[in-house]
């Protein structure tokens, strides 16, 4: 086979390896957006809709838009169909409990982080050996501890025991293990020159931390945020012992209460994924132009 | 009016682990007084504690034990704004998310000073140092020059009774280094204020220091202007390190010969032999045939005689470096190599013989245990 032949085969196998792996990505989701616009109930299992099974009513109802449904083929008869909670409200939640929480769960990494990187004190190795170890745990081993907690909480403090919102963002705020080693990472990076000329200059500690530090680090904190973003809007088994009352679940637990044992409504649920990936792609819009690099450049000689 | 000097006593810096157990210490006891107004140069090769002692003087580092004291006051437990210091570091330290006019202005903000005299102010400094046409622009627009001018204008701001240098120039490629070094010394001259610098390179030392203090392994070595540390090192280490190309330091005896006492090299080989006259003789006599190390510059060792106190030594060239208008020639020796540095636009080539001729008068000797000089 001569170079050129052999340099084209490459090419051909490369190209596609990518398309078979793109499809893997990009099939689902297009199948499930079909079953969206399916009229009934059926699973997401195929690409292709004939004319006569287009619908709109998984999105009417997604959406809050009353519309009629045939419930007796036989007779005609039919009847408005409303969710019982709209889901928009639903989505309402979730973007608060995400946000809330990813900006919460900033503050508090990013200034642990800051003591990890920048001060000195007696266990300070130790205790993030620790934090490293403790987040290979994942949340729902301590399901059942969450829930007595926020259960008394909840027989004090009114807003924010079980069935709250800020009770779940209170147990979200906690996933903070990750985030502080990522953020004591990229402090790690940032040369101590720049906060001690700070320093010379007359500014505290804090002031250092919030008009010098903090600008410098925005990339780091773009990506805690969208990371904890995600998480918290596709987290589940938390959310859905936490909540009990369907006007006040996320998302993630409201489309999973679709999928009941008999009638599995796979329609409003495809719909209700599509729309779920609305916020998080708005949230990724908007974080992404604050991952930019060489922000230190021009402060400090490297 | 002496609230710029600075008084370093006892001073000694441990480093210390997590747990608080000792594991280095950098500054070993060392004691220094620096006159208001004084450029001191702090230099030595890494590790010996110099940047260590600058940062104790800030505030930057906590001291372990010692007093530091600035003006009258002594300074162990000031935060470093209060200290009346401003700092120019080596990588610039610049803030790259503000302009040049905010950098420079952060500490008078900080201050709470009103709005006018930050702006007159640091359009002043900024004309001075010729940063006008940049104020608005971003750390990250400027060149390693001007930022260290940016630097430097951020510690005038400040109106510090000292200032403070770690190495500023050390980022900077050769020509900006001596223009840099130039328009810090016009600065001394300008403001007067007491400059503490610290640096690795002899030759900026040399040149831009009212005193150099020479410290090694956390102590200090020896503090002098630079033409007595040149002309008087109190020790093998000084002698060596100050005077660029460096002191020839040979090893060998002095022996008393039909002709006198004779200083013979050590080495199998090319061990050569200068005789001790004058006043060397009487400084030798306790020496003679023991150990002893002799020091005598390059510039000394010449290719012509000059004077009655030249000695003639034969050996043959091992390498030349022509720098133009002289050159350094290797020549051979009992261990290695001495240099010398010849006059005029001569070429060597390897394995010449050559008699060069050694200046006695300028000859220095040192008691290889002790590493002091004898006098």
């Amino acid at each position: 086979m001569k170079p050129s032949q052999r340099l084209r085969l490459k090419k051909i196998l490369a190209h596609g390896f990518l398309l078979v792996a793109l499809a893997l990505v990009v099939l689902p989701f297009l199948m499930v957006l079909v079953a969206s616009l399916r009229k009934g109930n059926f699973p997401p299992n195929s690409l292709w809709l004939n004319p006569d099974q287009w619908s709109l009513e998984h999105w009417k109802y997604v959406l809050n838009i009353p519309y009629s449904e045939i419930v007796n083929p036989s007779t005609g008869e039919t009847r408005m169909v409303q969710p019982p909670t709209p889901p928009l409200h639903w989505l309402w939640n979730s973007v608060i409990v995400s946000a809330v929480s990813s900006a919460g769960i900033i503050l508090l990494s990013s200034t642990a982080a800051y003591a990890f990187a920048r001060m000195r004190f007696k266990f300070r190795g130790h205790i993030l050996q620790s934090l490293l170890i403790l987040q290979m745990f994942p949340a729902v081993l301590a399901l059942t501890a969450y829930y007595t907690i926020l259960d008394s909480v909840g027989r004090h403090v009114e807003w924010l025991g079980l069935n709250t919102l800020p009770g779940l963002i209170a147990i979200y705020l906690a996933g903070v293990s990750t985030n502080i080693w990522m953020i004591k990472g990229y402090f790690d990076t940032i040369p101590a020159s720049m906060e001690e000329s700070a320093r010379i200059d007359g500014a505290s500690p804090f002031q250092t931390f919030v008009r010098i530090l903090l600008p410098v680090s925005v990339p780091i904190f773009a990506v805690v945020f969208i990371l904890s973003f995600i998480y918290t809007m596709s987290e589940y088994p938390v959310a859905s012992a936490v909540l009990g009352t369907p006007k006040t679940w996320t998302l993630a637990v409201g489309a999973s209460s679709l999928l009941r044992e008999h009638e599995k409504l796979w329609g409003h649920f495809a719909a209700l994924a599509v729309l779920s990936g609305v916020p998080i792609t708005v949230m990724f819009l908007v974080c992404q132009r604050f991952v930019i690099g060489g922000l230190t450049s021009g402060g400090i000689k490297e | 009016m002496s609230q710029g000097s600075v008084h370093i006593k006892d001073l000694v810096k441990t480093y210390t682990d997590d747990r608080g157990r000792p594991t280095f210490t950098a500054v070993k006891n060392i004691n220094l007084d620096i006159d208001n107004g004084e450029f001191m140069v702090l230099v030595g090769p890494s590790g010996c504690g110099k940047t260590t002692t600058l940062r104790m003087v800030a505030g930057l580092e906590k001291i372990s034990s010692g007093t530091i004291s600035i003006g009258d006051r002594v300074v162990n437990d000031l935060e470093p704004k209060d200290r009346g210091i401003a700092m120019v570091f080596q990588n610039y330290a610049l803030y790259p998310h503000m302009t040049i006019f905010n950098n420079m202005a952060f500490g008078l903000q900080l201050a709470k000073k009103k709005k006018d005299f930050i702006q007159e102010t640091v359009t002043r400094t900024s004309q001075a140092l010729g940063l006008n046409q940049m104020l608005d622009r971003k750390p990250q627009a400027l060149s390693g020059g001007q930022r260290q001018r940016v630097a430097l204008g951020r510690a005038i701001v400040r109106n510090p009774v000292v200032f403070l240098f770690d190495e500023p120039l050390s980022n900077l490629d050769a020509k900006m280094r001596v223009q840099m070094r130039s328009e810090i010394s016009r600065l001394h001259g300008q403001l007067g204020s007491t400059m503490i610098y610290v640096t690795h390179d002899q030759v900026e030392a040399m040149t831009m220091g009212d005193r150099i203090c020479v410290m090694k392994d956390g102590i200090i070595m020896q503090v002098a202007d630079p033409l007595t540390l040149y002309r008087k090192p109190e020790n093998l280490f000084v002698a060596g390190f100050i005077g660029s190309p460096p002191m020839n330091l040979l090893r060998g005896k002095v022996q008393k010969q039909n002709s006198g006492l004779v200083f013979t090299e050590t080495g199998e080989q090319n061990a050569i032999s200068i005789p001790i006259k004058g006043p060397l003789e009487s400084l030798v006599s306790k020496y003679v045939d023991k150990p002893i190390v002799l020091g005598v510059r390059p510039e000394h060792i010449t290719e012509e005689s000059k004077n009655g106190s030249h000695v003639p030594l034969t050996s043959a060239v091992d390498i030349a470096e022509p720098m133009g208008s002289e050159s350094l020639v290797y020549m051979k020796a009992g261990s290695g190599s001495f240099i010398a540095k010849i006059h005029g636009e001569k070429l060597f080539h390897q394995g010449q013989p050559l008699t060069v001729y050694v200046d006695t008068g300028k000859i220095l000797l040192f008691d290889p245990e002790t590493e002091a000089v004898i006098r």
